[in-house]
This record gives structure tokens, C-alpha cells and sequence, in this order.
């Protein structure tokens, strides 16, 4: 099924487009070779320094493009992003005739110029790698972005990162870092959607399939709503502490596992429990987007986390968001 | 049933001793009652034993985060709870009574646990109440003990119908 701009295409582009959808995997035959690369790339974005990652990256790109035995190319790293009306920029390939093709990465984000976390920062090299293998390997005189490109992407990724198929059964989880480098509309959007989708999931479900541990160790759906209501309470306020005091220092009271037996979520009804839910979850986000832009710096101490800001909660919360409605899901299943 | 003021004027060791009492008290409340009984407003307004029970599980998790909080920081903003939200919220009335108690007794454990251990300039640590003004930790074992009192009363009377 190709995507919608397929028809907009030529009939010539439509064939280039057929062959680009028809290659869903690129084989590197010693991907262990290239593990050291990806580890010295890992290590040079941690340091932020920019000299240090154009260094990684020129290396994981030439050993790349090296064992796919395809021309090099020129490795620019930059800053951070610029805006494009669009959006921000991650990367981009360009040719140029009678020049050899050049790929650029942006390492800081445009908003809050963070550092791109590690795997983004990977998915783009990788991404603009995959412009410079359909020209160059599979020798197709236009690069589009087909479901093949991206399952392309997605075969050097779990290559190189093979510790990352984990994360495959449950793609729409993205790490707390992932959610740190978003852009702020996006982790509210993430937090403002996360009612519906939750009643998405246990919608048509019996009681009975709600109330199902799927092994006695792990929530049931319904534990998993009861828990996310609480929670919201529970950061919501810490957020508000953050806010009337400089560096509080954000207490814990118990475990959620320790919520879930005392306050009985078992006996709880789901129905009700999403609703409060919601109606907590709309209170915090009228919070939030009441903020001024400087609040969204100001911290509190956590025991284990250490200093965490109001940004850092809000990525905490999308995360937070995005592992539980997978584990429903999973519960829903009989999965733990 | 002492006043706040009364209870204040106690040796601490004293107040502690009510606190250490309250969940044998509140399990012998409950002892024998139905699940029927002990869910049964008496009126529309007014808890039934098991949110009362819910209740002092509750604020007990509560006063052991401003505990926290006190011992921390300098003279903290605390913020006031919620309780008929958290009755309603955590849906108090389709508890059981009986492991609420359980769950009380351990909270209230933990509470003594951190109540032992404070030396005598812990106790006047203190913090801001949005209703109540400058608190100290042992201005909140006053309360507590108040609280506890003025609870296993209302349980009493809800077990027996009354407001």
C-alpha cells in the first residue's frame, strides 16, 4: 500500500517509487565490526561536545558506507537545528554535481538546543545514510520516502543497536530522553490525548478481562488506570511544589505497587477510575499551559532522579503515559 | 474526647500513646459489622465507617510526607488535602473495611517509626498550613491525635446509623 503522494507521482517516478517499496533490508555482513563505532558515537553526543561527535559520526558513516561498499561522503555535525516552517530540521542530504554528497546533522534541538537524544540522533544519521544508498546501492535515480526506505532505516538501526529489538514489540513507547528532546507541544499533545487513548484500549472489555492480572506480579488494566490516576495526583503535586517553593525537595510516600494493595484498585470501578482520571489530567495541563516559559526551569530534589524541572516532569509524564497504556495493552492481551 | 488544646498540653509520650492505639480501636469498631453496614452512609452528606477507615489510611500517608517534608527543608509550604475528593476518587465505599484497617495499622507504623527516631529540635521543625498557619511536627501530633479521636467517634456513630 504505497502512501498517498504515490498518485501525485509520474508514471516514471511511480516505477522508482515500486523499486524503492520492493527492498525492505539492507544485510551488513559483520555488524558487530561497526558496534565499536556506534559506542564511540553514543559516547561522543553524551559529552556535547560538537568536534568529538563529527569525529563519531564521520567514523560510523564511512564504516558504513565502507561495508556497503558504496562511495564516502562529506559528514558536516552542526548545532542546533534551524526552524523550518515545517518544523525543525534533523538532517539532510544534498548533492551537488561534480561534488561529493554531503550529509548534515543537527545535534541540538531548536527550542531548548538540548542535545538530540542518542537513538534520534542515530535514526536521522541513518535516515540520510539511506538517501546516499538509494543513489549510490540500489541505484534509483530518485530517493523517496517509501515504506521500504524506512523499513531500510529500521534494519541498519536494529544492526547496530541490536539490544534495541526489545523495544520492537512496543514502538509507540518512547524513552524519557526520546520525550525530553520533543518540543514541548508535543509531550502536551502526548499528555493530552492519553484519556482517550486509554479509553480507546478498555473500551468493549468485560469487567472480568479488565480485572485480569496477566501474571500475579503484574497490573491489570484496571490496576494500570487506577494507578495512572493516582500518579497524576501524585506529580501533578509535585509540579504545584516546584512552583510555590525554590528547590523543594519532591517526597515519595510509597510505591505504586504499595497504592495498588492499600488503596484495594482491584475493587475499584474502571469507568470511574478514567474518569477522575481525566478530569486530573485536564486539571494539569491547564496548569501547565498557563506557565511563563521561565517556569518551566525551575526544580525540585528527587531522592533517586536528583534535581528534576518542570520540563523534566512533563517528559517524565509522557513516558510515564506512553510504558502504561503499552502495558494495558498488554494486560488486555494476558501479557505481562 | 480531649480538645486540640487539651491534647497539646499533654507530654508528647502521651499523644504518642493515642496515636499507637488507634488501629486496635478502629479494628474492634468494625469487628463483626457487615459489609453492608459498614459501607451505609447515614446520612447523604455524612461517611460511612469503611471511607472513615479510608480516610485516616489516607491523611496517615499524608502526614508522613509532610514529616518528610519538614525534616528536609526550612519552614516548607505545606499544602492542604482533599479528603472528600480522595472518598470519592478512590472510591472509598467499595472498600473493604477490614484491609483498610490493615493498611492503616501499617502506615501508622511507619508514622511511629519516623516519630521515634526525631530528637528534640526535630520536633519544633516547622512549616506553613495554607488553613492552619505555622505547624510543627509536634503541632501535627496534636492534630493527628485530635483526628483520631474525632474519627473513631464518627466511625462509631455511622456503624450505628447516625450522623
Amino acid at each position: 500500500m504505497p502512501f498517498a503522494y504515490y498518485e501525485r507521482l509520474s508514471r516514471a517516478q511511480q516505477k522508482i517509487y515500486r523499486d524503492s517499496d520492493g527492498v525492505t533490508e539492507l544485510r551488513l555482513e559483520r555488524p558487530a565490526d561497526l558496534h565499536p563505532r556506534v559506542t564511540a558515537l553514543q559516547a561522543a553526543l553524551s559529552t556535547e561536545a560538537r568536534p568529538a561527535t563529527q569525529a563519531a559520526t564521520e567514523g560510523l558513516i564511512d564504516g558504513l558506507t565502507d561495508a556497503l561498499g558504496i562511495p564516502r561522503v562529506t559528514v558536516e555535525v552542526l548545532a542546533a537545528r534551524p526552524h523550518a516552517q515545517w518544523g525543525e530540521l534533523h538532517g539532510l542530504y544534498t548533492v551537488t554535481r561534480g561534488r561529493r554528497p554531503k550529509i548534515q546533522l543537527w545535534m541540538r534541538t531548536a527550542k531548548h538546543k538540548r542535545v538530540v537524544a542518542f537513538r534520534t540522533f542515530l535514526r536521522t544519521l541513518l535516515h540520510e545514510v539511506g538517501h546516499h544508498i538509494d543513489y549510490t546501492l540500489l541505484r534509483l535515480p530518485d530517493s523517496f520516502h517509501t515504506e521500504g526506505f524506512y523499513k531500510r532505516e529500521s534494519s541498519l538501526f536494529y544492526q547496530l543497536v541490536p539490544d534495541a529489538r526489545r523495544r520492537v514489540s512496543a514502538p509507540a513507547v518512547r524513552s524519557m530522553e526520546d520525550w525530553r528532546a520533543a518540543l514541548v507541544a508535543d509531550r502536551l499533545e502526548r499528555l493530552e490525548r492519553t484519556p482517550s487513548d486509554l479509553a480507546r484500549l478498555v473500551r468493549g472489555h468485560t469487567g472480568t478481562v479488565l480485572s485480569r492480572r496477566p501474571a500475579p506480579d503484574a497490573w491489570s488494566a484496571k490496576e494500570v488506570v487506577c494507578h495512572l490516576r493516582d500518579a497524576e495526583e501524585h506529580l501533578s503535586g509535585w509540579i504545584r511544589m516546584i512552583l510555590a517553593m525554590d528547590d523543594p525537595v519532591l517526597v515519595t510516600t510509597g510505591t505504586a505497587d504499595r497504592w495498588v494493595e492499600e488503596r484495594q484498585y482491584a475493587r475499584h470501578h474502571v469507568g470511574a477510575a478514567w474518569d477522575a482520571f481525566g478530569r486530573r489530567r485536564d486539571e494539569t495541563l491547564d496548569l501547565l499551559r498557563g506557565l511563563p516559559a521561565e517556569a518551566w526551569a525551575r526544580a525540585g530534589r528527587h531522592e533517586r532522579r536528583g534535581r528534576m524541572t518542570v520540563d523534566d516532569l512533563i517528559a517524565l509524564m509522557a513516558w510515564h503515559d506512553d510504558n502504561h497504556l503499552d502495558q494495558v495493552k498488554r494486560a488486555l492481551d494476558g501479557k505481562p | 474526647m480531649p480538645t486540640m488544646e487539651e491534647y497539646a498540653k499533654q507530654p508528647i509520650a502521651d499523644r504518642v500513646k493515642r496515636l499507637e492505639r488507634t488501629p486496635d480501636e478502629l479494628a474492634a469498631a468494625i469487628k463483626g459489622q457487615s459489609a453492608t453496614v459498614l459501607a451505609k452512609r447515614p446520612d447523604e452528606k455524612n461517611w460511612a465507617a469503611v471511607e472513615v477507615v479510608c480516610h485516616l489510611r489516607d491523611t496517615e500517608e499524608g502526614f508522613a510526607g509532610r514529616f518528610q517534608m519538614l525534616l528536609a527543608m526550612d519552614d516548607p509550604q505545606l499544602f492542604g488535602p482533599d479528603p472528600d475528593r480522595w472518598a470519592a476518587e478512590r472510591q472509598y465505599l467499595r472498600n473493604d473495611a477490614g484491609d483498610a484497617v490493615a493498611a492503616f495499622r501499617k502506615r501508622r507504623q511507619d508514622t511511629l517509626d519516623i516519630l521515634r527516631k526525631l530528637t528534640s529540635e526535630q520536633w519544633k521543625r516547622g512549616g506553613s498550613h495554607p488553613v492552619r498557619g505555622r505547624i510543627t511536627i509536634e503541632d501535627f501530633v496534636t492534630l493527628m491525635a485530635w483526628h483520631d479521636d474525632n474519627h473513631l467517634d464518627q466511625l462509631k456513630r455511622a456503624v450505628e446509623g447516625k450522623a
